[in-house]
């Protein structure tokens, strides 16, 4: 499908955070003047909070999650140098993915559905979604407790749950969500709507 | 009805237009194509109301108190930025002076030292015990929140017992006490929660060597200190400085309580 009526952006990455300016004129060896350490203050640290809520998400657990988020952050540090003055929250975010699946395939391989399976969750879900013909009313999902809302998202399929919580919990728009997990844009929309449909039914069922 | 499929195209731009991510021509040609078709005006409802239970139900919790410390330690954040860079010694010397004008207008008793370098060193001191508790299994010694059993914890363990005082009906709930050691002097520091934030609160002797003034802030953690019946108090924690102010403020004006 054609991405182009999607919002037009100012920049190459257009970061919707607060900007980090890095000015050329710094001291030797430095980025702005800033040393390693203040740059990992400038781009890392203000970002903790969303990065142990997406390792949260993504390991089920908030010990693992904060294992994760120690790791991603020292990954972080030795890579600050590589960070090209783009979004810096979508920056930390992909790290804090990329560590956390990988911490997943180590520790908890059972559980982590490689990305050559997903295409199979996909086309399995698209039939099944096109087999359901209801519509029910919307306001049935209102009694939904915390837990359930939880619990259900947390049995979305990962690529379907990155997506919606980094969207409709973190409120990331479409291009910070494809920085993050290091996919088209167009995947960013499929995968959001699968997710909201996969959601909703699953809470449906719950009922 | 029937339902078009999730991929279907005209659902994801239904989903990028309640997401706020379509241009304005094309937000609406597909308000107007949700006016035509009521399943995909239904589908928008459906987001909608799943948007807001979520919302709802799911607030954004913070990262656990001491995992931005362990971070910061892990990286030799704190040991690094004792070399303090020139622009940073002139804002601390600034916070400083900042602080003591604002003491000196509230009118409490303030022991003027013969330079900043002291001052800093004991916050700096401070805050390396307070990430130093946030990283041990237990942030305090004396696990209590009652202040009863807390203060006379303190007896024989350090001269002076603390003030302790329940700060729980504004929601700061005591933890406990630990003893510090602020150069060879052992201190008593109590510490009290706020939702994840710790803080630690230390009592410090004045002895006409320790006194007040010194950063507002060391590598992130905010202090805020006050001086009473020749003791000087420095809080320490990540809790904002409003919030850590009003702190100080509850426990000095609950002055009277014991």
């Amino acid at each position: 499908m054609s991405i182009t009526p999607l919002r037009p952006r100012t920049g190459p990455n257009n970061p919707e955070g607060p900007p980090v300016r890095l000015v050329s004129d710094g001291a030797p060896g430095s980025i702005g003047g800033l040393d390693d350490n203040a740059l990992f203050r400038t781009i890392v640290l203000p970002y903790i909070d969303e990065a142990y809520r997406l390792a949260r998400w993504l390991t089920s657990n908030g010990t693992d999650a904060e294992d994760v988020v120690q790791d991603a952050s020292l990954r972080a540090f030795r890579a600050i140098r590589s960070y090209a003055g783009g979004n810096p929250r979508a920056w930390l975010l992909s790290i804090v993915r990329n560590t956390a699946y990988s911490w997943m395939r180590k520790n908890r391989p059972a559980t982590i559905v490689s990305v050559d399976d997903l295409e199979v969750v996909e086309l399995e879900h698209a039939a099944s979604d096109e087999s359901r013909d209801d519509t029910p009313e919307a306001s049935l999902i209102a009694k939904v407790d915390a837990e359930q809302l939880r619990a259900a998202i947390a049995k979305l399929p990962a690529p379907f749950r990155e997506t919606l919580v980094l969207r409709d919990i973190e409120g990331l728009d479409y291009r910070e969500i494809a920085e993050a997990t290091e996919v088209p844009i167009g995947t960013v929309m499929s995968r959001l709507a699968r997710a909201r449909r996969r959601l909703l039914e699953t809470l449906r069922q719950d009922d | 009805m029937s339902r078009p499929k999730s991929d279907d195209s005209s659902v994801l731009l239904v989903h990028a237009y309640l997401d706020g991510e379509l241009d304005p021509a094309n937000a609406l040609s597909v308000a107007q194509q949700m006016g035509q078709e009521p399943a995909l005006a239904a589908e928008a409802e459906r987001v909608k109301e799943l948007q807001k239970l979520i919302h709802d139900r799911l607030p954004r919790e913070e990262a656990p108190a001491g995992l931005r410390a362990r971070i910061e330690s892990s990286i030799g954040a704190t040991e690094r930025a004792r070399t303090t860079p020139s622009w940073m010694q002139s804002w601390r010397a600034l916070a400083a002076s900042v602080l003591l004008a604002a003491a000196v207008a509230s009118g409490a008793t303030w022991v003027v030292t013969d330079s900043q370098r002291q001052p800093t060193q004991v916050a700096e001191l401070l805050v390396s015990d307070h990430i130093r508790a946030l990283m041990a299994p237990e942030p305090v010694d004396v696990v209590s929140s009652d202040r009863h059993t807390v203060k006379p914890w303190f007896n024989g363990r350090i001269p002076n017992s603390p003030r302790v005082v329940d700060l729980a009906k504004d929601d700061f709930q005591l933890i406990g006490g630990r003893v510090d050691v602020l150069g060879r002097t052992p201190v008593s520091t109590l510490v009290y929660r706020r939702a994840k934030h710790l803080i630690s609160l230390t009592a410090v002797p004045i002895d006409g060597k320790l006194a007040l003034g010194g950063p507002a802030s060391v590598d992130g953690y905010n202090i805020v200190g006050w001086v009473e019946n020749g003791t000087s108090y420095w809080a320490v924690s990540d809790l904002e400085t409003k919030q850590l102010e009003m702190f100080a403020q509850l426990f000095r004006s609950s002055q009277n309580e014991l």
